[in-house]
């Protein structure tokens, strides 16, 4: 009954649905900022600035991912669910990297480890075979 | 009790098809915000891969630091510029392509798709150019790191040269596998698009696609100055 019904084809026209749609010269000005930011950050890369070339780079990396991800990801206009998906998991990769830093950043030189097998230290020593 | 189908409005001009709600959907709206929080949800899963990657990278950078810096320095840094400016490229055409989606104008997008897997196509050839580069001189990942006498003197007296080359092509080898899956996603795009598939009332497919492509784009972003230019 049910299905003949729907058969037949009664048809509602759902209208609701409605989403936000970026400019062309927003995409264009997002898409030129990522190109400037490249040859920034491949600039940069020629100069020497010891422990900073890492946060450097790594500062400008950030900055064209959250171009890409507001604006091109279109986070910026989507619901707070998909937000809190996307960005928690962002705070939890960084929960890893903070532990992860915090150790080894920590660390005095190692010195090599003892008591393990040479064959297993060396596992990995191109030059040992 | 009868269920009227659901459609969304198909728009004029073009060979557009009806989009018909799921039936296990109340409406178009509801239907849309699933299949997208489901895709984010994948997208999840995605940053969780490459970030375990990262942060194995970032162990062994501080373990052997001196090896990584001087091999980092083998990779060819404008290959690499130009593969990055190829892959920002490509996610420009295809936020237009979406975009395009939204407004219902089926050339425009199938010509943005287009662009978008000339791009990916250009950028696996590069890799094809970088990574022939280094297997000629038998620079191989891991245990099969064998490099021939114009390599070899590059690593003497560095400890495990072998281990920054397994992060490289792990790392460059799976985005490299998510840029070919792309490609075969976007031509399916094309594919369905020709047919009138996708407008307004019906762009999903070609929005989460994209949303996959800018991700891969954004984890080449971080690729490229850890491995390329500052390691």
């Amino acid at each position: 009954m049910a299905d003949a019904h729907a058969e037949h084809g009664e048809v509602q026209i759902d209208e609701s649905l409605k989403t936000h749609v970026c400019s062309g010269g927003q995409f264009f000005g997002v898409y030129i900022a990522l190109l400037f930011l490249t040859i920034v950050t491949v600039g940069v890369s020629y100069f020497d600035f010891g422990d900073f070339n890492m946060l450097i780079a790594m500062a400008i990396a950030s900055c064209k991912a959250a171009l890409v991800m507001a604006i091109f990801m279109h986070l910026r206009w989507d619901t707070p669910i998909n937000n809190i998906a996307f960005i928690g998991s962002l705070i939890f990769l960084s929960l890893l990297f903070l532990f992860t830093v915090a150790d080894f950043s920590t660390r005095s030189d190692m010195e090599p480890v003892h008591g393990i097998p040479a064959e297993v230290n060396n596992a990995f020593d191109w030059k040992s075979k | 009790m009868s269920h009227a189908v659901l459609e969304t409005p198909t728009p004029s001009g073009g060979n557009f098809r009806p989009h018909k709600v799921a039936h296990h959907f109340t409406s178009a709206v509801q239907e849309f915000q699933s299949l997208k929080l489901a895709f984010w949800l994948f997208l999840v899963t995605e940053v969780m891969l490459f970030g375990g990657l990262f942060a194995g990278y970032y162990i062994y950078h501080e373990q052997y630091l001196e090896t990584f810096v001087a091999c980092g320095k083998l990779l060819n840094r404008e290959l690499g510029s130009l593969n990055t400016i190829i892959l920002l490229t490509s996610s420009w055409t295809m936020a237009m392509g979406v975009r395009a989606c939204q407004r219902s104008k089926q050339r425009e997008m199938i010509n943005w798709l287009w662009l978008t897997v000339l791009c990916a196509c250009g950028f696996m050839v590069v890799k094809y150019f970088e990574y022939t580069a280094k297997f000629d001189h038998g620079v191989f990942p891991g245990s099969f790191f064998a490099p021939d006498e114009t390599y070899a003197p590059f690593f003497e007296g560095l400890l495990h040269p072998n281990i920054f080359f397994s992060f490289y092509f792990t790392m460059t080898g799976i985005h490299g596998f998510h840029v070919l899956l792309g490609i075969f996603a976007i031509l399916w795009l094309i594919w369905q698009g020709g047919k009138g598939r996708f407008h307004a009332g019906f762009s999903a497919p070609v929005d989460l696609i994209g949303l996959y492509w800018h991700i891969v784009d954004l984890i080449w972003i971080f690729l490229f100055p850890l491995l390329y230019l500052v390691p």
